[in-house]
This record gives structure tokens, C-alpha cells and sequence, in this order.
């Protein structure tokens, strides 16, 4: 009966580890009509599934958790700061809950307003190996538009082709994979869609929105072609994540693998 | 002369297309000091330095400049009801009214 209790153990394990981790860095809305102070989460989660949240910067030598490495924003070529926002928060996934953040941004500015998030390596024990997701999203202020497409040269970076923010439901999203300014040929790219009503007073996620009909639409993989460019087509409103698997120049950490990967979040809206 | 015809009317053509193709923007804040700062531009990224910038209260134009060169007007927030308007030419003319310029 041990073996047994044992097995189904290992079977949620693996079935946890089949999912793709993304790392969310989430506002309820990415086209603003004018400047506003936004709220803003920074979770290490599982987005259509909601399986497990991961408690960011988790190392494999310390019980104590590693802060962000960088957090900041970029509007009209200034950039600012914003590691000093954040404030620890435990979030509440619908299987249990995960140390994230949680901060505030005023954008006032018209244009585009790209934030990006670099979380200490996180140890996922599962593969023994850490994982470290440099992420990047965007919010724009009143249609003009002034730093979306910009290439920052980081280890690991998604470069959008498509403004993120303005994309119709049954449009499509391309973008090219890059490591420090270089395209990487043929990348491993995982695509989900944030499938969860997402409390921001609770800090927890709410109920699904849609059902996979099997696990290869929970976790979409696709790769990019030889220039590190791909198309996604998006069906339906709402946030989708995609990840560049292993994309980044850094490939150990404190002695383990490291997967350094790339994630941009880009939000769809239906036509009414 | 039919040459030179054909040359102006596809400039006259490039320039109406580029006209049409962008929307112009504008977007305000109150600095919290007394001033407000307007933002210009165009929705295909390009900048509003030297539009044409109106304050009018009334129906009266209370002020009137241009965008400077970061595409932006300063000016003492007026007492009670106004609008702030960037004029970029027929069909490119944004109104904000003063209520809706917050912090």
C-alpha cells in the first residue's frame, strides 16, 4: 500500500514537473487611456493550470530565499529603478501558495512603459536544476508609441515584432529570441495563456477559465525558426506568456544547470 | 510639364497617405506644483515638437504655444473649467478637458 501511496506521489510529482513554470509579472491591464498609478504582481507560477506556485528565488543551499536581481522600467530611452517597490507577499494559487511580490508603479508618461523583472535562480528540485526567467511586459499610455520594440541586449530576451499590448483576439503575436543581441537559432519556446481570474486584493488566483482537452494545449510548445523568430496566433482575450526555453548565456549557478530563459507577457483583446 | 504634373501629384499623394496613416495623441498630468504637462505625438511613434498647443477656457484661447523639442508643454494649471487642445491640422486636433488632467 506504501508503493502505492508512493507512486501516485511520483505520478503528481512528474505530472507538476510537465507543465511549463512562467514567471508572471502581472497588471489587469496593459493599454492605458491616461497615466495612472498601476498595480503590479510578480509570481513564479503555473498560468493555465495553476498547479503550483513556486516560491521565487528558492535556493538549493539555504532555506532562505534570494531577492530580485533587477527590476526596472524604461520609458522614452529613461530608465528607472523599481527594485525598491517590491514587497514580499505570500500568493494563493488554488493548490497552495508561493512567496511572490507584489508593487506599485505610477505611470504617468505618455508611451510605452517596459518593465523588466529578473528573479534570483530559482532551485526546482524536481530536475535539480535552477531556473531563472528574465521577463518583460509592457504598458503604454495613451496609443503613442515609444520604447515597445526596444532590443536591450539581455542574457536572455524576447524582442517583439507585434506591439504587446495591441493585439486583437484571432490575431497573432511574433517575436524573435535573442542572448545578448544575438538571435538564437531554432529556440525552445513554451506558450500559455494566463487561464486564471487573478485576485489582486486577495493576492490569489481564482477559478479557471477554460478546460485543455489534453495536456499538450496546457502547455504550448513551439519553436522558433533559424533567425530566433517566431508567429503565434492568440484565440482568446486575456494575458498569454511565452518562454524561451534555455535561451540565456549563463548555464550554471552555485554548481547546477541553470536554464536561463526569456518570457514576455502580451495581452489580447476581443473586438466588440 | 507633364512630368513635373505626375511628380506633384504623387507627392501630393505620399503626403496625404502619411497624413492619414497617424493619429495624433495627447496626454496630460497634473505636476502637483500648480503646472500641468502636456505630451504630444503621433500614434506611429513620431514626435509633436513644434504642433501648434492651445489653452482655451470658455471658448477663449488663454494660451498658446508649441510642443517643445521632447514633445511637451508646461503651464500654470487655470483656475476653474478648461481644456487643453493640440492642434496638428484638420482631422488632428485632441481635446483634453481640465477635469480629466489628475495627478
Amino acid at each position: 500500500m506504501k508503493r502505492f501511496y508512493l507512486a501516485v506521489a511520483m505520478s503528481l510529482l512528474l505530472c507538476t514537473g510537465a507543465f511549463a513554470h512562467f514567471q508572471m509579472l502581472y497588471t489587469p491591464e496593459s493599454a492605458l487611456e491616461k497615466g495612472t498609478t498601476i498595480e503590479l504582481r510578480e509570481v513564479f507560477t503555473h498560468p493555465f493550470a495553476d498547479e503550483h506556485t513556486m516560491d521565487m528565488g528558492k535556493q538549493h543551499d539555504s532555506d532562505k530565499l534570494a531577492g530580485v536581481e533587477a527590476f526596472y522600467v524604461i520609458n522614452k530611452d529613461k530608465k528607472k529603478d523599481l527594485l525598491g517597490t517590491l514587497k514580499a507577499i505570500t500568493w494563493k494559487g488554488n493548490h497552495n501558495s508561493g512567496a511572490a511580490y507584489q508593487s506599485q508603479y505610477k505611470a504617468k508618461r505618455m508611451g510605452d512603459h517596459l518593465f523588466v523583472l529578473q528573479p534570483a535562480p530559482y532551485y526546482e528540485a524536481g530536475e535539480g536544476i535552477y531556473i531563472q526567467q528574465i521577463t518583460k511586459m509592457i504598458v503604454n499610455v495613451a496609443g503613442a508609441p515609444t520604447d515597445w520594440d526596444k532590443e536591450l541586449g539581455l542574457k536572455a530576451e524576447i524582442v517583439p515584432l507585434i506591439k504587446p499590448y495591441a493585439i486583437w483576439t484571432g490575431s497573432t503575436f511574433t517575436g524573435i529570441v535573442k542572448s545578448n543581441g544575438e538571435a538564437v537559432p531554432f529556440a525552445e519556446i513554451e506558450v500559455e495563456y494566463l487561464n486564471r481570474d487573478v485576485d489582486l486584493d486577495k493576492n490569489a488566483m481564482g477559478p479557471a477559465y477554460v478546460e485543455a482537452p489534453q495536456d499538450s494545449f496546457v502547455t504550448i510548445g513551439i519553436k522558433a525558426d533559424k533567425d530566433g523568430k517566431f508567429t503565434f496566433g492568440l484565440p482568446k482575450a486575456g494575458w498569454w506568456g511565452f518562454c524561451a526555453l534555455g535561451a540565456g548565456s549563463d548555464k550554471e549557478y552555485k554548481g547546477k544547470e541553470l536554464s536561463q530563459d526569456a518570457v514576455i507577457w502580451v495581452q489580447v483583446k476581443d473586438m466588440k | 510639364m507633364q512630368k513635373i504634373s505626375v511628380l506633384i501629384a504623387i507627392l501630393l499623394m505620399f503626403s496625404l497617405s502619411t497624413a492619414c496613416a497617424h493619429t495624433a495623441l495627447m496626454s496630460c498630468f497634473d505636476e502637483g506644483d500648480g503646472t500641468i504637462t502636456c505630451e504630444g505625438g503621433f500614434s506611429d511613434g513620431s514626435s509633436a515638437s513644434g504642433v501648434e498647443f492651445r489653452v482655451e477656457q470658455k471658448g477663449k484661447v488663454i494660451m498658446k504655444t508649441k510642443m517643445n523639442e521632447y514633445s511637451e508643454v508646461n503651464f500654470k494649471k487655470p483656475e476653474g473649467d478648461y481644456q487643453a487642445v493640440l492642434n496638428a491640422g484638420e482631422g488632428h486636433t485632441v481635446c483634453v478637458d481640465g477635469q480629466d488632467i489628475v495627478e
